[in-house]
Parts: C-alpha cells; sequence; structure tokens
C-alpha cells in the first residue's frame, strides 16, 4: 500500500457500502487507479459479500414471505379492531337520544313493565276441578247434598235417605 | 366421568317409575255412628268433633272402626262397615301431596254411593249417611302425606 492507502482504506468500506460522499468516492476512486494493494481490498469485499449474498438469496427465495405478511396484517388487525364496549360507546355517542341520557328512563320503564307483566305469563291460576275436593259424586238410591266448612278443611257428602225421584224436582 | 354421570342419570330415569308404582298412601277410614241416643262424643274424633257439631243436630258421636289403610294404585280396598254395607275405597291417581280415590258405598251388592275424591294433608272428608241404628253412619276418610 502507498502512503496514502491508510488515509484511504477508512473510506474503502464506506465507499463499498455506497455510503461516501461525493468528495470521499472521487478520492478513494483517483486512489483506486494507482494502489494495487487497496484494488485488491476491494475485491476481496467483493467477494466476500458474492459470498454471503448466494445463499441468503437462496434462502430468501425457500421462504414463504406471503404467509408471514398475512400473519403479520392478521395479527395488526386484531389489535385494531375495537373492543365491545368501545363499539358500544361509539354507538352511544352517535345517537343523538344516547346522548340526552333518555335511554336510563326508557330502560327503567321497560323492566318496570317486564317485571309485572311476566310473572302475569306465568301465573297458574287454578283451575276449579284443582280447588274442588269432590271430583264426582253419584248415587242411584239416595239423594246427596256437598257440603264445605268454612275452614275448608271438612267436606262433607250427605247421603238421604230414600229414592232421588222421589224429593227431585219434576 | 360423563360414564358416571350418563348412568347415575339412567338408574335415577329407571327409579322414578318404579318409585311412583309402589307409592303407597296411608289412608285413616273412621266409620262414626251419629245419634241423638246420649249425650257421648268418642275423644278420638277431637279432630273433626266441632265440624260434626255444625253439620248436624246430633248428641252423640260414637266411633265404630278406626283403621289405617295403605293404598296402593288400583288395588281396591274393602271395609265392612256394619251389616250389608262395606265401603270399597281405591287409590286411582297421586299428585304431591294429594291421593285421588274412588269410594263406593255398597249395600249387598248394590252401589248407594259412587264417587270419587281427592284427598290432602290436612283434610278430611265425611260421608254422611246412611242410615244405622238410632242415627247415620258417617265415614270419615283423610290422608296421611
Amino acid at each position: 500500500m502507498k502512503e496514502s492507502c491508510s488515509a484511504v482504506s477508512k473510506l474503502l468500506e464506506k465507499y463499498f457500502d455506497q455510503e461516501v460522499t461525493d468528495e470521499e468516492k472521487s478520492v478513494v476512486e483517483t486512489h483506486l487507479l494507482d494502489c494495487q494493494a487497496c484494488q485488491e481490498v476491494l475485491r476481496s469485499m467483493e467477494e466476500l459479500r458474492n459470498l454471503v449474498r448466494a445463499p441468503v438469496e437462496e434462502a430468501v427465495q425457500k421462504e414463504d414471505f406471503q404467509w408471514i405478511w398475512q400473519k403479520i396484517e392478521r395479527g395488526i388487525r386484531l389489535e385494531e379492531r375495537p373492543t365491545f364496549w368501545e363499539t358500544l360507546q361509539s354507538w352511544l355517542q352517535i345517537s343523538p337520544l344516547f346522548q340526552r341520557k333518555v335511554w336510563i328512563s326508557a330502560a327503567v320503564a321497560v323492566a318496570i313493565i317486564l317485571i309485572i307483566t311476566i310473572p302475569m305469563f306465568f301465573k297458574k291460576t287454578p283451575s276449579l276441578l284443582d280447588q274442588s275436593v269432590i271430583e264426582y259424586v253419584e248415587s242411584q238410591t239416595h239423594n246427596v247434598m256437598i257440603y264445605e266448612s268454612e275452614n275448608k278443611k271438612v267436606t262433607v257428602i250427605w247421603l238421604f235417605e230414600g229414592p232421588a225421584e222421589e224429593t227431585s224436582p219434576s | 366421568m360423563k360414564k358416571i354421570i350418563s348412568l347415575t342419570t339412567c338408574f335415577f330415569i329407571l327409579l322414578i317409575p318404579i318409585s311412583v308404582a309402589f307409592s303407597q298412601v296411608p289412608t285413616r277410614v273412621r266409620v262414626i255412628e251419629a245419634s241423638n241416643v246420649g249425650s257421648i262424643i268418642d275423644p278420638s274424633l277431637k279432630d273433626v268433633q266441632s265440624d260434626l257439631k255444625s253439620l248436624s243436630n246430633f248428641t252423640s258421636y260414637r266411633l265404630l272402626k278406626d283403621e289405617n289403610l295403605s293404598l296402593s294404585p288400583n288395588r281396591p280396598i274393602d271395609v265392612p262397615v256394619h251389616k250389608g254395607r262395606s265401603l270399597e275405597i281405591t287409590l286411582v291417581g297421586q299428585r304431591k301431596d294429594i291421593a285421588e280415590c274412588r269410594v263406593k258405598i255398597k249395600s249387598e251388592g248394590t252401589d248407594i254411593l259412587n264417587t270419587q275424591v281427592r284427598l290432602s294433608s290436612g283434610r278430611t272428608v265425611l260421608i254422611v249417611g246412611p242410615k244405622h241404628g238410632e242415627g247415620v253412619a258417617i265415614i270419615a276418610l283423610s290422608a296421611r302425606f
């Protein structure tokens, strides 16, 4: 290497990476015209880059970047999607009715109506048949009277002697 | 775990009809003679005493028979009331604490009363009549759950 080689060698790597200024570029290129050693260093850099590039490019070709990108995109979309609460809040903000908080009294009114009406639908009114103790009574030979005590604990079936047709109204 | 749960469920499902089929209803049948001869009220009639008094003008209530029956579904049980007369009681249905019973009073082979009543806890069904001696026979039916 010539005397200026030490100064150029610092710039050589930057030159190789195309990171030098125009001024530095002309200095390096002028020097390279006359310096075999620096030319050799630059060539070895190129060889090294080529040596690395080939397997990397091969690996890149094998890799399915489309799939990876789709996965990343999906992740981004998921992060961006608003939560249910955020959606609800935004919806409430859109509607002027809800902004005025009218919905609170409306919801209360609906709840009261539901509380009053739902038991009415499910309330089972006991039928007369369920309330009665006697399902049926018949007698071919006696008149029958049914009586229930006031406290509803005793039900009486009263049989009167004598044929039914004799006392029955005709 | 699932197997155990399903087997247990099957066991209980199979058990339900068996328990329903074999459920028996303890029923009390009392035959009372009500008359105006004397003024004796049988102490064992305490629970229906006030009702009996409010129903009729009889002064005497005498317990003739007190039987505790175990009614099985559709199996009629005969209880002799007094000479020539009998009571036939059959459990025809059961719901929770209500027993549906068919009651027949027979007199020398003829049905003089045919009725179906619902017996529940704390309720008594009285069948007043027919004639018995100087007064009438009262049949008191009640079920215990």
